[in-house]
């Protein structure tokens, strides 16, 4: 079996730069119509059953700052890199991974709070809304996590100096990941309020 | 020294068969694993519709193949339920969407496009990979105690959230989400690089409109399977947590044996709601490669340009918008209000117009054209025939009204045979015997092929069209025996003839099972375009490349459809009966579906 093309770089680079981006937008639709399932889900058990009125635990308004404050760092850092502002952008870029571990802290925070307040996440105490609470986060954060290793990924290359003005599609892969998960907390989190 | 050689064939050997990231080896890959598990859900049906034939008679078919779930060659009426579960789920994922899908785009999606593979590779290899994990676990399933999930393919809860509540809902049913799980993930990675290979990597000069329409349903189904399929995720995650961790999203007020569970708020309906807006869907995932395969054969084998190009295009995109409006229908006796019923019914019918537009196309590239009977267009007109029959049969059962009476009876197990069943794995047949030359460079037996395809249409037929007379009359679909209602007595015989039919069309299938691997080894040698067809994939050499062409790839100058194209003195253009897509464009000449 002989290969054509299929083994030379220049011809790898070129579809990928080709098509890692719509791979990764759709994978994004996927991930979309997953939460638009399970949001749907609480809307129709929100019709049907008893719904328990649920204390929205305040750190969940400091996780939204927290995550809208590292979309704007990888913005930035994003911006830094195409003006070839290297150091600059190593900053903001490591700034963005602090924030959204600190996203992860404070949703840790916010679920001990809801603990604290009654709302258990299964057993004979719980209800139906309140597992939907810890369902919906907890879901999310599983998403956050490969952000997280793609943002440790991206700040590893960029201590390195391997991103450039011309060479930064892997930053962009990762922060349209990153933005769209900032998307997605902030409509949860509205739809929490609703729910709640 | 020759140590370092054999490490290397076996280098060789282990990427080129097994880990390849070659869209065509993929591809058989697909077929292999689809088609192994096709038989198996094939016996499975042999042997449950023995039970139902011949209530509580002892088989030694039964006995061999199920050995401790029939005491004495009888099946156990637990394992009935578990086999008619896993014949369901085998046959509509394992079978005709990971196999069907996975066999076609991989291997035609590149081909047809003009592209040297997938977009990822890499992804596209993990794709099979997820799918074959999933085949395992799923079968492995079938081992465990209690046996496997029994609950019915669509795995309704209570019967599949509670692990006490069946035998088969225990750790078999576990396995059976987990596999499902892993399943979707390879479903998934398969879609987004057909999609992002359809819309980046086409060849120069290939515009949508100049695409096969195979590539249309390629690309559709994909869409659809992104879609729908996080969807059925998020249900069966929900179903997770209720299973194993004790929240109530799909329980409520549950007793079992007297005790009172602790689950409550939750509703089962809710599943059903979430799994139909996936199984709505599903069965056009199912549906839409098989039809996009019989359009490409019906053209090439009529000798004729496909009818209405840009309405069977329309025609795809309506049936998928209109196939994520409809779920209802599946729910209309679990107290939906009735207006909302309506809508659903109105949304259902409405589907007719596309399937029939369809349909009429297939039929006009028929009339008159010098028609080849190759078995791939036997299978072809024979989905177009199935299409119709189980059609027909779906506008009744999309009228709530109707629907009510004939809800979970017969009549709805043969509807969806014929129309989703029977159609996609003729579809897949035709694709098989169409392609075979592309995939293994040989021809297979014709004479075979003929064979398999009288029987096996005779026989579906034979077992399909009865049931719809016994869901008539009320019979039960999923029921063990019926011979303990008198009412169904008079029954029996049609029941029994259905069995026959069964048994002689499962024995058919080993023609076919013969004819792919004796073709496959000793078959006579293909030329580069046997069928002379138009398609891109027929310019590439017959044996297999990575890359696919051997220099550039051709550029597209026309659509694919240029069969018999005369001149105004009524000469063919060519001088042939048809013209390649990469042969340019006359002086005079317009290009076609445009």
């Amino acid at each position: 079996m002989t290969s054509i093309a299929l083994e030379n770089n220049d011809y790898k680079k070129e579809i990928k730069q080709k098509t890692a981006k719509p791979l990764l937008w759709i994978g994004l639709m996927s991930i979309v119509m997953f939460f638009a399932g399970l949001t749907s889900a609480v809307i129709v058990s929100k019709g049907t059953a008893v719904w328990e009125t649920i204390q929205i635990p305040s750190a969940f308004a400091i996780s939204t700052v927290f995550i809208l404050l590292s979309s704007l760092t990888f913005y930035l850092g994003e911006r830094s890199l195409k003006s070839n502002q290297l150091a600059k952008a190593k900053l903001f870029i490591l700034a963005t991974l602090l924030l959204g571990l600190l996203f992860t802290v404070t949703q840790y925070l916010a679920w001990t709070d809801l603990y604290k307040n009654g709302v258990v996440w299964a057993g004979s105490e719980s209800s139906a809304a309140g597992s939907y609470f810890y369902a919906l986060t907890a879901l999310h954060l599983l998403h956050l996590l490969g952000g997280l290793i793609s943002l440790l990924v991206v700040n590893f290359k960029s201590i390195k100096e391997k991103y450039n003005a011309e060479n930064l599609l892997g930053v962009q892969l990762s922060s349209t990941y990153w933005h769209f998960l900032t998307a997605l907390w902030v409509y949860l989190y509205l739809f929490l309020i609703f729910i709640a | 020294m020759s140590a370092t050689h054999h490490h290397h064939e076996e280098q060789d050997f282990l990427f080129k068969y097994i880990f390849s990231q070659d869209h065509k080896m993929i591809s058989k890959q697909f077929l292999i694993t689809g088609f192994l598990m096709g038989f198996i859900g094939m016996v499975m049906s042999t042997l449950f519709r023995l039970q139902l034939g011949f209530p509580g008679e002892s088989f030694w078919a039964i006995d061999f193949f199920l050995g401790s779930w029939a005491e004495n060659g009888v099946m156990a009426p637990d394992k009935y339920l578990a086999l008619v579960t896993m014949h369901g789920t085998i046959m509509v994922f394992f079978l005709l969407t990971a196999g069907l899908s996975g066999t076609f785009s991989n291997l035609l999606i590149p081909l047809q496009i003009g592209a040297r593979d997938m977009a990822s590779g890499f992804l596209n290899m993990l794709s099979y990979w997820f799918f074959f994990v999933s085949t395992i676990i799923m079968l492995i399933s079938l081992g465990v105690e209690g046996g496997s999930a029994s609950a019915g393919w669509t795995i309704y809860p209570p019967l599949s959230a509670l692990p006490q509540a069946i035998p088969g809902s225990g750790l078999g049913m576990t396995l059976w989400l987990v596999a499902m799980a892993i399943f979707i993930a390879s479903s998934l990675l398969g879609s987004l690089n057909y999609i992002v290979t359809i819309l980046n990597l086409r060849t120069k000069g290939m515009t949508m409109t100049r695409l096969p329409l195979t590539i249309w349903a390629f690309l559709v189904t994909a869409i659809l399977g992104v879609l729908s399929f996080p969807v059925l995720l998020s249900a069966a995650l929900l179903l997770i947590f209720d299973r194993s961790f004790g929240t109530s999203f799909y329980l409520s007020d549950i007793y079992i044996g007297g005790q009172v569970l602790e689950h409550s708020g939750g509703s089962p309906i809710l599943f059903e709601h979430l799994f139909w807006f996936l199984g709505h869907p599903e069965v056009y995932i199912v549906l839409l490669p098989a039809l996009g395969i019989t359009s490409e054969i019906v053209s090439t084998m009529s000798r004729k340009p496909i009818f209405g190009y840009r309405a069977m295009v329309t025609s795809i995109l309506a049936i998928a918008f209109l196939s994520v409006i409809v779920w209802g229908h599946h729910m209309f006796v679990t107290g939906m209000n009735p207006f909302l019923g309506a809508v659903f019914t109105f949304t259902t019918l409405l589907i007719a117009i596309p399937s029939a537009v369809k349909v009429f196309n297939y039929i006009t590239t028929l009339w008159k054209g010098n028609i080849i009977f190759s078995p791939a267009m036997l299978f072809s007109i024979g989905l177009v025939s199935t299409f119709i029959s189980g059609g027909v049969t779906g506008l009744i059962l999309g009228d709530s009204a109707l629907d009510i009476n004939i809800h979970d009876t017969y009549f709805v197990v043969g509807h969806f045979h014929i129309v989703m069943g029977l159609s996609a794995i003729f579809g897949m047949f035709a694709g098989v015997y169409h392609w075979f030359p592309k995939m293994f460079g040989r021809m297979m037996n014709n004479t075979i092929g003929f064979f398999h395809f009288w029987i096996t249409i005779v026989c579906a037929y034979g077992v399909f069209f009865p049931m719809h007379f016994l869901g008539l009359a009320g019979v039960p679909r999923r029921y063990y025996t019926n011979s303990e209602f008198p009412l169904f007595d008079n029954m029996i015989d049609i029941n029994e003839l259905v069995t026959w039919f069964a048994i002689v069309a499962a024995f058919a299938q080993l023609l076919f099972v013969f004819n792919f691997f004796y073709s496959a080894l000793r078959g006579p040698r293909s030329s580069q375009n046997p069928w002379r067809a138009n398609s891109l994939e027929w310019t590439a050499p017959v044996e297999h490349i990575h890359g696919n062409w051997p220099g550039e790839i051709p550029e597209v100058h026309r659509w694919a459809y240029d069969y018999s194209k005369v001149d105004e003195n009524g000469e063919y253009v060519s001088g042939e009966d048809f013209i390649s897509q990469v042969v340019p464009l006359g002086p005079n000449e317009k290009d076609g579906g445009h």
